[in-house]
């Protein structure tokens, strides 16, 4: 078939705009519009709520919450629209003359460019990663707060109150500013080019999806900042009635899961777009790379399961600000409703954050062990399986909750079924090893660190399943330990093993390996030796959340808090490496890896719209060793296409 | 590689029985379940030492030299192996779940004979009501050997009881009563801890629970009824032990409560009003470095005029003038 060669050369032709001059700076989309329209916007809802509860003869400030509310939803919208996430649609519903072809807001060509709305998908997953990492330092550092509370028995540094606050901004902050947002982001950087298309199906969308995240991190951190009581402090699970009792600071989180949940909803519809519609001519479902297959499966969960959350956190919300009664026991409702909604979101969520990461490892042990995915057919399906599984079996997070008896053992039997495509996926990986030739670079490390750590946190999930064992160990550090093997050990080590693995296309330079394995070992080591302990310590009678415990737990405990500081200052070497490579490290090959999947045919950086000719697919991403078999054909490389029966399909 | 994997079975199960995980399994249940938890451990060792096994002697011997630039095996799957690995699997966990839904069903189910207890959760203590002898206290004492009941009841915020010798485990629910059967089968002292975030002073949601011998169980329930029927001063010391101590602390009473304000400090000098209002509505003036809203605002109808009188009557005396 003839493949339509677009050059780029008219591109760099649309230089925008010209620049504004004098106060018509202050007009055009941009941080100079912010500095005025989000205090305008602030006024703007003061004035809303002063005016309405006037009107109605109510005192127009005594209700501190109905104020919170209309600024935590106003004044982001101020910013979104000053920064200009809806100038396009703006003009173009407004019937003023929109610049189709003007690509000014696309691609970065200087530093400057990463604080714009952007609408390039790779601009915008460097913009996704260092907001998430930034984040993930952020409530890192909340857990070293934590810990060092911890390493003794008794109150030492923060009082009751701060302390329910660390853990709560903790967990928000890694789940919806970290885990779910950093796969976004390198899904967002590498999906397109892996599946041989030019950007994503909604580049303006896009764009937006982005800004809303830095709005949820902020609010969930200005919460600390409330006077009166302080952040939210009631579990990133928010359970009813507590929640609804708490202070204003519990505002913060109903808002901020909405503008997290938004973003990442818009995302995935996104994705979803941009995989059925958009992917190269030849490239088949059945020759999509795994890391596509997983972020298909992940962003229908998204779709599907966030407006549960959203859902929930807006009932919590009327109940605190409009006193109606979804889950107030006192006013005939009924609190574990709350956690049914919660958990259908919640349990979901937990594949949310963990998918990409599959994918992830999938891409990295191919190509590091020179091998074939084993069973990349029922490695895909083992996702889709998952998909569907996770839908049924939220009420495991709620054996000893209180609720109807005969859902228990239904539950349980769902939850040990997950275990069966998990285990496929595992062995799977261990099979892609076998015969192979496996060099150990960091992105591999990472990856092997993950298959193990994720073997601990399933198999302690096969306790958890079984309902007697969950009876005890449910809500104790056992569940501490579990979801830090899965969320820290899965998705994060499978994050790292992404950026080590795509930094040098990001950049167009090669991290340090050396610092690389230094990070991997000091992580593998100081993570074991701080969750590994926690299995001992729930079993034993410590629950979870709490700042102070019994004296017998001391030692262990100050054991853990010392391995924690270990692990928080592997942080340091990753964050110094990722810096200074990016500003001075070797430049980097098209190809470091010698990887076949579709990103690693083009420069590092690839060019603006990622594909000078749009590839020809005609083999899939993992034949390895196979000799002779292509994934695709690019740049007129025509002449070795193998004839189509000489293609060895899987 | 079977070596290998062999060498981290035996490890593993060196581990898993020289440290002792599990606390003392100090009920009829706790055995029960304790069964449950070894069945998976022999389970989950086999697992893990077959995948360690597989896994480390793989990338010990199929490392590549730096300079290696060849490909490994263009192995594209087994679909043998891959029946294998789904089929076994699928057969381990049938088999956990129906152990477990066996033990499940006889640990749910309550004997003919048995003791009820209602337990009422309340923001950061516990009460404990004997319906057949018509006792309420802060504590709870049981007969050890007897089939308990609990009926669980939340009064402000979801909480759970868990004794962790016992096993057992259930959430306090505001608005709905929700119940979990325990046969204590060893006499003693232990702890009962609240396992749902409860707010500010859930590390501290603890009660002491006593499994004593039938007759030593009778003495128990007869000095409780005694200390209800004290009038005056002595009986506000009971009903502080009971209702206030687990977050007060107050020296004539010995209560070490860290939730709220030290009364031996804050109440120096105060009059039986301030104290009659402080209980009955605690955010009236607030110590300073508390918040509002963390004591509960309902004594005023929980105790009786005159509980409330002789509780004023004790605090005034103990800790107020001075």
């Amino acid at each position: 078939m003839a493949v339509e060669v677009r050059g780029h050369e008219h591109v760099t032709e649309h230089e925008g705009p010209p620049p504004r001059r004098g106060l018509r700076r202050f007009t055009g989309a941009g941080w100079l519009r912010v500095l005025w329209v989000t205090p305008l916007s602030f006024l703007l809802a003061t004035a809303l709520v002063v005016g309405a509860r006037s009107a109605l003869d109510y005192h127009p400030l005594t209700e501190f919450q109905v104020l919170l509310t209309a600024w935590m939803i106003i004044v982001p919208l101020g910013f979104l629209v000053a920064i200009g996430g809806f100038d396009y649609w703006a003009y173009w519903a407004s019937g003023r003359p929109t610049r189709p072809e003007d690509h000014s807001g696309h691609g970065a060509r200087s530093w400057k460019d990463y604080f714009r709305v952007n609408t390039d998908h790779k601009v915008i997953g460097v913009q996704y990663l260092v907001t998430t990492i930034f984040f993930f330092v952020t409530a890192g550092l909340m857990a070293m707060f934590m810990r060092a509370e911890l390493a003794r028995p008794g109150m030492q540094f923060v009082d009751n109150n701060t302390f329910n606050g660390l853990f709560s901004v903790h967990a928000s902050l890694m789940i919806f500013l970290f885990v779910i947002p950093a796969f976004a982001g390198l899904g967002n950087y590498v999906i397109p080019l892996m599946i041989g298309a030019p950007d994503m199906a909604f580049p303006r969308l896009n764009a937006l999806s982005f800004w809303l995240l830095p709005i949820a991190g902020f609010i969930m951190l200005a919460s600390f900042l409330v006077p009166e009581g302080g952040a939210f402090a009631a579990g990133w699970t928010n359970y009813v009635p507590l929640s609804v009792e708490q202070p204003p600071g519990n505002l913060f989180f109903q808002m901020a899961v909405q503008w997290a949940g938004a973003s990442s909803i818009m995302t995935a519809l996104n994705f979803l777009v941009t995989i059925i519609t958009m992917r190269a001519p030849g490239m088949s479902f059945w020759r999509m790379p795994l890391l596509v297959w997983a972020n298909f499966a992940t962003s229908t969960l998204v779709v599907l399961a966030t407006p549960f959350i959203a859902g929930s956190q807006f009932f919590i919300l009327l109940d605190r600000v409009l006193h109606t009664n979804f889950f107030e026991p006192g006013g005939d409702g009924y609190a574990l409703g709350y956690q049914h909604i919660f958990w259908f979101y919640s349990h979901p969520a937990v594949y949310i954050m963990m998918l990409p990461g599959f994918g992830i490892a999938s891409e990295v042990i191919a190509v590091f062990a020179r091998k074939p995915v084993f069973g990349y057919r029922l490695m895909a399906l083992s996702l889709m399986a998952i998909l569907v599984l996770g839908f049924s079996v939220w009420a495991h997070h709620m054996f000893v909750s209180g609720m109807s008896p005969w859902l228990r053992i239904p539950m349980m039997a769902t939850t040990m079924l997950i275990a069966i495509p998990t285990g496929i996926k595992v062995f799977s990986w261990l099979a892609t090893l076998w015969e192979g030739r496996i060099h150990f670079k960091t992105p591999m490390l990472f990856a092997l660190g993950f298959v193990s750590m994720f073997v601990i946190g399933g198999l302690s999930g096969v306790y958890l399943g079984s309902i007697p064992i969950d009876i005890h160990a449910s809500d104790t550090y056992f569940i501490v330990a579990h979801i830090h093997y899965v969320l820290f050990g899965g998705s994060l080590f499978t994050i790292f093993a992404g950026i080590y693995y795509w930094f040098p296309k990001m950049t167009g330079r090669m991290y340090n390996e050396r610092l690389g394995k230094i990070h991997f070992w000091l992580t593998f080591i100081g993570f074991n030796v701080t969750f590994f302990p926690m299995h001992w310590l729930g079993l034993q009678g410590m629950p979870r959340r709490v700042s102070d415990y019994a004296d017998r737990f001391g030692n262990l405990n100050f054991i853990i808090s010392i391995a924690s500081f270990a692990l928080g200052a592997s942080t340091i070497v990753f964050l110094y490496n990722m810096i200074v490579s990016w500003r001075r490290g070797e430049p980097a090959p098209g190809n470091p890896w010698r990887a076949l999947t579709l990103e690693w045919q083009v420069s590092s950086p690839p060019p603006i719209f990622n594909f000078d000719e749009i590839p020809q697919v005609v083999g899939s991403p993992y034949e390895y060793g196979v000799r002779g078999a292509r994934h695709a054909v690019l740049n007129g490389d025509r002449a070795e296409v193998p004839e189509p029966e000489q293609v060895i399909s899987h | 590689m079977v070596l290998v994997g062999a060498a981290v079975g035996v490890a593993l199960a060196l581990v898993a029985v020289l440290i002792p995980w599990l606390p003392p399994a100090d009920s009829t249940e706790a055995v029960k379940v304790d069964n449950v938890y070894w069945f998976v451990t022999i389970i989950c060792i086999v697992i893990f030492a077959l995948v360690a096994g597989v896994s480390l002697y793989a990338v010990w011997k199929f490392r590549a030299a730096p300079d290696d630039m060849d490909d490994g095996a263009p192995i594209h799957g087994h679909t043998g192996l891959e029946v294998v690995w789904t089929a076994i699997p699928a057969v381990l966990v049938t088999a956990i779940t129906v152990y477990s839904g066996v033990v499940l069903t006889e640990i749910d189910t309550v004997p003919k004979d048995h003791r009820v207890i209602e337990v009422t959760g309340q923001q950061f203590a516990w009460s404990f009501h004997y319906p057949d002898e018509n006792v309420t206290s802060g504590q709870l004492a049981l007969p050890v050997g007897q089939t308990v009941e609990f009926k669980l009841q939340a009064k402000d915020v979801i909480h759970s009881f868990w004794v962790p010798e016992w096993r057992m485990k259930e959430d306090a629910v505001p608005g709905i009563v929700t119940d979990v059967v325990v046969t204590p089968t060893k006499e003693g002292t232990f702890t009962l801890i609240c396992t749902e975030l409860c707010g500010l002073g859930h590390a501290l949601m603890r009660a002491q629970v006593f499994v004593l011998s039938a007759s030593g169980y009778e003495k128990w329930i007869a000095d409780a009824k005694a200390a209800a029927a004290q009038a005056g001063s002595a009986a506000g010391k009971t009903l502080f032990t009971q209702q206030c101590g687990s977050c007060h602390r107050l020296a004539d009473a010995g209560t070490q409560g860290e939730v709220g304000p030290d009364l031996d400090k804050v109440l120096v000098g105060k009059n039986a009003d301030f104290i009659h209002e402080s209980i009955v509505n605690p955010n009236a003036e607030i110590a300073s470095g508390y918040q509002p809203d963390v004591m509960p605002g309902n004594f005023g109808d929980v105790l009786t005029e005159q509980q409330l009188t002789s509780l004023v009557d004790y605090l005034v005396k103990t800790a107020g003038k001075r």
